[in-house]
């Protein structure tokens, strides 16, 4: 039995898609076999050869509050998410440290950059753009303060928000979460997939004719509360979430390997990590999208782990109905698992015609595909499955029964040991240590890291696999090869599955997006790059990374602000602690192009003395019985974390300074110490006055007296803010300090040059501009 | 256009739409298996490529033209105008 503190349970849920505007009208026509697909309004499909999606039609979108903010894909998760509390009851929640908000989404806010490049660049456009808007929104809007991020895994990144949720709550770092995903129908997802000839001309046809998908657009919020906290206010609960399994196929950016073993791997670990066998699970929502590969893989996925232990499975896909919804998908899939598993009848996948049932009953053996019609049946347990673009696979499982969930192993020590950089000093550490040394400094307003071929070679990367990449994606691939390389952990067959990857990144391959976008203006919805297309979702770095490193583990991108390189660590340590991984590597990420330095001069950002620089940079964490076994070097032991939000506009950023406090205070109390352990401080402030001050106030308030004498170091005046590739290299500066690497002296800011070896706990603090911060406490190791 | 400058152009896309490294992309060299290990995706960006430079359509063409660059431009050659 699962411990009633590891027990996560749904109290609420929301949705939104085409075929309803709420949880009850999309399950009954779901149930119903209802499709939402029809000719496409909102996308000029002049000249293409498809032009079909599930798109929502809902009126009120534009009654939300400051709807005009907001991108479409916003509106559609705000909406989601407030019928998810009002399910829950949660409408007074007091604490709101302890709501937290995980969002997945896999393009964002594009409308708004379509709408950026065919209306003269409007300033107010370029803060919608970014996936980080979605939950800063939803957490705006209903008073959430704890940890406030989204997963930008394409179309996993909906059922991985969920897994995070429980893995968050079962670590003590929420009581409640609003988990989800949201993508709204767009130009850019619509020329991408019709590029790449994976649009079906006709809806979609899953598990049938599998001639492509059919896009739709939605969002989905669950509720997910811990099972202590819903009972102490007698909340309804829906079922428990047990086990999630994730991991990466390590093959290619947009195909599933066709051996399954990926999918497989996310499937059996989701089943281990709950305590049960294949044979308790009654229902999956397939992931099920439609195109060959994909229903290939997945056919073989089901049948080998099935076959031989469950007589009695179904499985549909309601994509068939709703479409397929990218990082919506997971979450709304979950929805309707959901209430598939609590109102006793599974939707169908639909669209067979006599014909076509005669050839399902070859290819699904004794699974039930649940054709056309709805099944009633008795279910305890439920799993959901979602495969995406970057080898990411996905599956969680709903259940009636506790399960016997896996313990997170909270006291498990954890190193850093190992380093990759890519910075404008050069891509080296040796090389880093020396400019700093030095005393390098910026000499324009915005700069670049260099990465080319000399990189690649030395990484061992072939040009058959670095031409593919665009700039995000290679500052990544270089920094993570040469993160692994400096932690002498060689990625084996027998290891592959242990080591996880953590991307944080701001803005994502911006250029990428913003360039697939003027692509599309000037050549039409028909002339989008195939070639291109796969590097503009988020977590395209992720993947890239996996492929040529071999990572076949744990596999996130997340991205809220420039925090989000700090966040990564957070996230690492979270999979450390889960025994999800055995060692992560954990990043930063941005690229400064001309298109970046364009949108941070229409938000304002040059006024003050602020550098945008970008880089990217990989901390290789590891477990201490996992560094006990390498007999690995460790820099430092990474002993805390914590994070809060108080959302605002970058504006007021110095108002949210209280939520700065808060998450320097929840790092003291997971790191198990207090303000006075604490020896210096690497802080954030990037020549922005809104974040210089903030940060001010915030140690003031932390650390009171001391505040002024307190060595504060920070690494922005040499490298510019690189954003989430800063916030990492903010922790690999501490940690190089603590592994006396950086040589005898360190340079202040407040108290000139200090002795590194007085140094020995370090608070390592980052921003997001909408209010949000992570905290990481490192600790200096024992020298031998 | 003759069969040089078509040539020429076809490589210059190829580097530019594919990220392939122009010293390594010869006349001969295959494309796909066992040369520079292009994928099906490439192959989508290399159709389009020739309809928007050349307005040659190989839409359902079969392997042989795609081997190389040689065989690309031969082909080319042939259904221009």
């Amino acid at each position: 039995m699962t411990d009633n503190k590891n027990r996560c349970v749904v109290t609420g849920l929301g949705l939104i898609s085409a075929i309803g505007s709420n949880v009850d009208e999309c399950f009954k026509n779901a149930v119903d076999g209802v499709s939402g697909i029809s000719k496409a309004t909102t996308v000029d499909t002049t000249n293409c050869y498809a032009n079909l999606a599930a798109e929502v039609k809902d009126d009120s979108l534009d009654e939300i509050p400051d709807s005009q903010k907001m991108d479409r894909c916003v509106k559609l998760c705000v909406k989601a998410s407030g019928e998810a509390l009002g399910d829950a009851g949660l409408n007074d929640f007091d604490d709101s440290n302890r709501l937290s908000v995980i969002m997945g989404s896999c393009v964002g806010g594009v409308s708004a950059a379509q709408h950026y490049y065919e209306n003269e660049k409007p300033a107010e456009d370029v803060t919608k753009i970014p996936i980080s808007a979605i939950a800063n929104h939803v957490a705006k809007a209903y008073h959430a303060g704890g940890v406030v991020t989204n997963i930008a895994n394409a179309c996993a990144a909906g059922t991985i928000s969920i897994a995070y949720a429980c893995d968050l709550i079962r670590a003590g770092k929420a009581d409640v979460v609003i988990a989800g995903g949201t993508d709204a129908f767009a130009s850019l997802p619509f020329a991408g997939f019709l590029s790449l000839h994976a649009l079906d001309e006709n809806p979609c046809s899953p598990f049938n004719h599998c001639n492509g998908i059919t896009l739709g657009e939605g969002a989905g919020a669950v509720i997910i509360e811990s099972y202590e906290h819903a009972m102490k206010r007698k909340a309804k609960i829906y079922c428990e979430v047990l086990g999630s399994g994730i991991s990466s196929d390590a093959y290619h950016i947009t195909t599933p390997r066709p051996d399954g073993k990926g999918q497989m791997y996310s499937i059996r670990r989701s089943l281990e990590n709950s305590g049960l066998d294949a044979s308790e699970i009654d229902y999956v929502n397939a992931h099920g999208t439609g195109t060959a590969k994909n229903d290939d893989a997945e056919f073989l996925s089901l049948h080998t782990i099935f076959d031989s232990e469950n007589e009695d499975l179904c499985v549909s896909s309601t994509k068939s109905m709703v479409g397929h919804c990218l990082g919506a998908a997971g979450a709304i899939e979950a929805v309707l698992s959901i209430k598939a598993l609590t109102e006793g009848i599974i939707p169908p996948t639909i669209g067979y015609s006599e014909e076509d049932l005669t050839s399902l009953k070859e290819r699904a053996g004794q699974i039930d595909f649940c054709p056309n019609n709805a099944r009633k049946k008795e279910m305890t347990s439920v799993m959901s499955n979602s495969f995406a673009f970057g080898g990411n696979n996905a599956s969680i499982i709903f259940s009636k029964k506790s399960g016997n969930v896996v313990e997170p192993k909270t006291n498990e020590r954890i190193f850093i040991t190992g380093v990759g950089i890519v910075s404008p000093l050069g891509n080296d550490k040796s090389e880093f240590v020396s400019r700093v040394n030095e005393g390098a400094s910026l000499d324009k307003p915005s700069v670049q890291s260099e990465v080319g071929r000399k990189d690649f070679d030395e990484c061992g990367l072939k040009m058959s696999f670095y031409r593919k990449l665009d700039r995000f994606s290679s500052l990544q691939a270089v920094s993570g090869m040469k993160a692994l390389k400096d932690a002498d952990l060689t990625v084996t067959q027998d290891n592959a599955f242990d080591i996880g990857i953590v991307v944080g990144t701001c803005d994502g391959p911006i250029s990428t997006i913003c360039s697939y976008q003027q692509d599309i203006l000037n050549k039409g919805t028909a002339g989008g790059s195939a070639f291109k297309f796969p590097n503009t979702v988020y977590n395209a770095a992720g993947g890239y990374l996996s492929i040529c490193s071999g990572i076949q583990g744990y596999n996130v991108t997340l991205t809220n602000g420039i925090q989000s390189g700090l966040a990564s660590l957070a996230y690492a340590v979270n999979i450390l602690r889960s025994g999800h991984a055995k060692a992560v590597l954990a990043t930063g990420n941005d690229e400064n192009s001309e298109i970046v330095t364009e949108l941070y001069e229409k938000m304002g950002y040059f006024n003050e003395g602020f550098h945008l620089s970008d880089g990217s940079t990989t901390i290789v964490l590891e477990s201490e019985s996992q560094v006990n076994e390498r007999g690995a070097f460790t820099y430092a032991q990474v002993l805390g974390y914590g994070m809060a939000c108080e959302p605002t506009d970058f504006e007021h950023l110095p108002k949210s300074k209280e939520a700065l406090v808060k998450a320097i205070n929840f790092a003291f109390l997971d790191a198990k110490i207090s303000a006075t352990d604490i020896d210096a401080v690497i802080g954030f402030d990037d020549g922005l006055n809104k974040a210089c001050d903030t940060e001010r106030m915030a140690l003031k308030d932390v650390f009171a007296k001391r505040a002024d004498s307190l060595p504060l170091i920070n690494i922005h005046d040499i490298v510019g803010e690189g954003r989430a590739a800063t916030a990492t290299l903010s922790a690999v500066y501490g940690a190089l300090i603590l592994s006396g690497e950086m040589g005898e002296n360190v340079k202040t800011r407040n108290c000139g040059e200090i002795k590194a070896d007085t140094l020995n706990t370090l608070l390592v603090i980052s921003y997001g501009a909408c209010g949000t911060y992570t905290a990481v406490i490192l600790k200096g190791c024992d020298k031998k | 256009m003759n069969e040089n400058e078509i040539s020429e152009k076809i490589k210059e896309m190829l580097c530019q739409r594919l990220g392939i490294d122009p010293e390594e992309l010869t006349d001969e060299i295959p494309l796909f298996v066992g040369g520079l290990e292009l994928d099906s995706i490439d192959s989508l960006e290399i159709i389009a490529a020739i309809d928007e430079e050349f307005g040659v359509s190989m839409t359902g063409v079969g392997k042989e033209p795609f081997y190389n660059v040689k065989t690309l431009t031969a082909f080319v050659a042939e259904h221009l105008n």
